[in-house]
């Protein structure tokens, strides 16, 4: 028995509890379907168990050493190669995923900078008031989901933010208020109380929510009568006054706002409507979390930060970090790239068929450890040991908080962890 | 306010309360019977005392039994059913994360969840069984459920 | 009928349940699906055996029908899968996963399958 972080998602619960007999997972206790999921992959009939090599259009089993030959073979020929990936991998991991990148000249991009690296990338500008899980468990007492459905993407979430009895909100779910804005009434509606405010949004509307907003901010009783974007003047003016007197709120930002709007940016605007709030402000603030879904996403803009000073996507060219504004869509678009490295990830299922047709041009290489859609198509497949059940490693949560993963099993034997892995490529490369 | 309607409405005071609205209310919370109203009892009260006997059944929760269903199709595992059941979180010590039920289950804990799916472990400290007056109405669990997965029911 | 797509994960149709559950076959049965008003049911005479022909200038699918009373009229929810991203596109280095417009049929023609849509990939 034993209690470990889950690498389900990308909250990291660390209250689960873990039976096994050293060969198996015998009972996964307080883990979501989607942690047990996580936990259900090492026996799963889907797991790939050694390195594949594609012939004759067709993957085939090989051994390491052929595999490892082929990777650093195709590595070589090609110039400009593109990493893509490592939102489910440790950030041990991606700190070797830039080294391999710098070594062969590439450009390394994670699944963060079609998600949530782009408030980062906005928040340079702004400023952004962040606050972490605990903090909202022990202190929060309004809790706003914007375009985002956590109950569905993230089970537990709603269990921790809104239901938990904190040190300071010791009745839970009675003294925090709810406020869910979302086109689509989605399963988080179901938990809405009384007090809380139910904001079933005209699709595509909430630029304009957001300006009224800030209007309303400025300058009192500035809504008009027939509301704005199909609400209410009465709950926009529920929604200002919860806001402006909340003692510590947090919006959580779901893809829905981190979608792109072709005349303005939506995430800006909502990150000055915040900071306008918490100037005005006197006895409390208002605090943002972005929702990511792979439980890493937010370590790979973290370890990017820390050695090389910057965030999203990394072009090294003569072993050297040089600047770029592209992302790993202008990357596949331009067809710039002479093969691609996947690690841990699936682009195909999400990548717009345009751009996995231009990926599927290019050899590419994939590290993962279960079958995906991208697998299919690969021409290698290198199989790794699952980051946080069978090997440790560092994981950031959605609140940017580093959390220590731990193991439970040990790995099959001919099987490396993502770091291992990834050393042995970058050694395979150095010595031929 | 439904049972009140199904009583005499005389305020008699034949059962000792003041009013029949005092005697309504105190059926509600079970510290009454129906049989404690002399005039229901008179035949030209029987159909009403026969709907009362009806609404009451639930309440009584004597003749017909306390059921749980959590459906297993539709349980995510999110576990909100854990935290927010009263008598869970009266056992629970706090964890890292906010109070959270230990392992193995305390004896007096109602729900856990395992293997991804909400389990229901025993019933007998459900406050609907258990508790006194209104905290005997509890419906946290089958309210708060965000995917409509628990229904308390009588059979 | 021209209609708004969006997509969006929930944790029935989550890629890593799918893939955890097996193969190609439980992928097919649960992410090729379009979940839609049943007012907008009605208005495209659908009934449960019919499948939706969905498609903009990006591509064409076929998918399953659901209904929701939560999605508003006018909207078509997909969960992410090789199944949406066939209608979505990308604008200024960014996807676009929501408020895609798209045109929604009735079809009789089976949904496109696993390997179809793979092998489009792969032939290009």
């Amino acid at each position: 028995m034993k209690r470990i972080p889950c690498t389900g998602c990308s909250l990291l619960c660390d209250d689960i509890i873990v039976r096994s007999d050293g060969l198996f997972i015998d009972e996964v206790i307080g883990a979501c379907l989607k942690g047990k999921e996580r936990f259900d992959q090492l026996s799963s009939s889907n797991r790939i168990l050694s390195p594949m090599i594609k012939k004759n259009g067709v993957l085939e089993k090989c051994s390491w050493e052929d595999a490892l030959e082929k990777t650093s073979e195709i590595i070589k020929s090609s110039s400009k190669p593109l990493l893509y990936g490592f939102s489910n991998v440790s950030c041990e991991a991606q700190l070797k995923g830039i080294e391999l990148a710098k070594v062969v000249d590439g450009f390394i991009d994670s699944n963060s900078s079609i998600c949530q690296g782009k408030v980062l990338n906005i928040a340079k500008n702004t400023g952004i008031t962040l606050t972490t899980i605990t903090e909202i468990i022990n202190k929060a007492d309004l809790i706003v989901l914007w375009g985002a459905n956590a109950a569905e993407s993230i089970p537990r979430l709603l269990n921790k933010i809104l239901f938990s009895r904190g040190k300071f909100r010791m009745t839970g779910r009675e003294i925090r208020t709810l406020i869910i804005i979302d086109p689509v009434k989605v399963a988080s509606f179901n938990v809405m109380g009384v007090r809380d405010i139910a904001l079933q949004i005209q699709p595509n509307k909430d630029l304009e929510l957001i300006r009224v907003l800030k209007e309303e901010c400025c300058v009192a009783d500035s809504i008009s009568s027939e509301g704005v974007a199909g609400l209410d003047r009465d709950d926009l003016k529920r929604l200002i006054l919860n806001l402006s007197e909340a003692e510590n709120g947090v919006i959580f930002i779901g893809q829905g706002v981190l979608r792109p709007q072709s005349e303005s940016n939506l995430v800006g605007e909502l990150l000055e409507l915040v900071q306008m709030i918490n100037t005005k402000q006197e006895k409390g603030r208002i605090s943002l979390i972005m929702m990511g879904g792979h439980f890493n996403m937010a370590g790979f803009d973290h370890v990017a930060l820390s050695t090389c000073g910057k965030n999203g996507g990394l072009q090294f060219d003569k072993h050297q970090l040089i600047d770029t504004d592209d992302n790993i869509v202008s990357k596949i678009d331009n067809e710039d790239f002479g093969c691609s490295i996947i690690v841990g990830t699936d682009p195909i299922s999400h990548l717009p068929l345009s751009l996995s047709q231009k990926l599927a041009t290019k050899p590419i290489i994939v590290v993962d450890n279960k079958k995906s859609a991208t697998t299919s198509i690969a021409d290698i497949v290198l199989p790794s040991a699952i980051t946080g059940i069978e090997v440790p490693g560092t994981a950031y949560r959605l609140d940017q908080v580093p959390i220590e993963l731990k193991t439970i099993l040990n790995p099959p034997s001919n099987i490396p962890s993502d770091e291992e892995l990834l050393t042995k490529i970058i050694d395979k490369i150095n010595k031929s | 306010m439904e049972l009140y309607k199904f009583l005499p409405k005389t305020n008699c005071k034949k059962c000792g309360k003041p009013t029949c609205m005092a005697f309504a209310l105190d059926l509600l919370q079970g510290k009454v019977k129906i049989d404690d109203c002399p005039p229901l009892l008179e035949p030209k009260y029987k159909k009403q005392y026969d709907t009362l006997k009806e609404l009451l059944g639930a309440e009584e929760g004597q003749k017909k039994e306390l059921k749980i269903d959590v459906d297993d199709d539709l349980c995510d595992g999110c576990g909100i059913c854990v935290t927010v059941c009263p008598v869970n979180a009266r056992y629970c010590p706090p964890t890292l994360s906010g109070k959270a039920p230990d392992y193995p289950p305390e004896k007096h804990q109602l729900f856990q969840v395992k293997g991804g799916k909400c389990e229901l472990l025993n019933l007998e400290y459900c406050r609907r069984l258990e508790a006194q007056g209104r905290e005997r109405e509890c419906r946290v669990c089958e309210t708060y459920c965000p995917r409509k997965a628990i229904k308390i029911d009588y059979v | 009928m021209e209609m708004i797509l969006n997509t969006m994960r929930m944790v029935d149709h989550d890629q890593a349940r799918e893939h955890s559950l097996g193969d190609e076959k439980s992928l097919e049965e649960h992410l090729p699906i379009g979940i839609l008003n049943p007012k907008d049911f009605k208005k495209l005479n659908l009934t449960r055996s019919l499948h939706l022909t969905v498609s903009n200038k990006n591509g064409q699918i076929i998918v399953g029908i659901k209904e929701d009373e939560g999605v508003p009229q006018g909207t078509i929810l997909m969960p992410v899968s090789i199944w949406a991203n066939q209608l979505t596109s990308f604008e200024k280095n960014e996807i676009i996963y929501k408020n895609i417009t798209v045109n929604v049929e009735a079809s009789r023609d089976p949904i496109t399958s696993f390997n179809q849509i793979i092998n489009s990939i792969k032939s290009n």
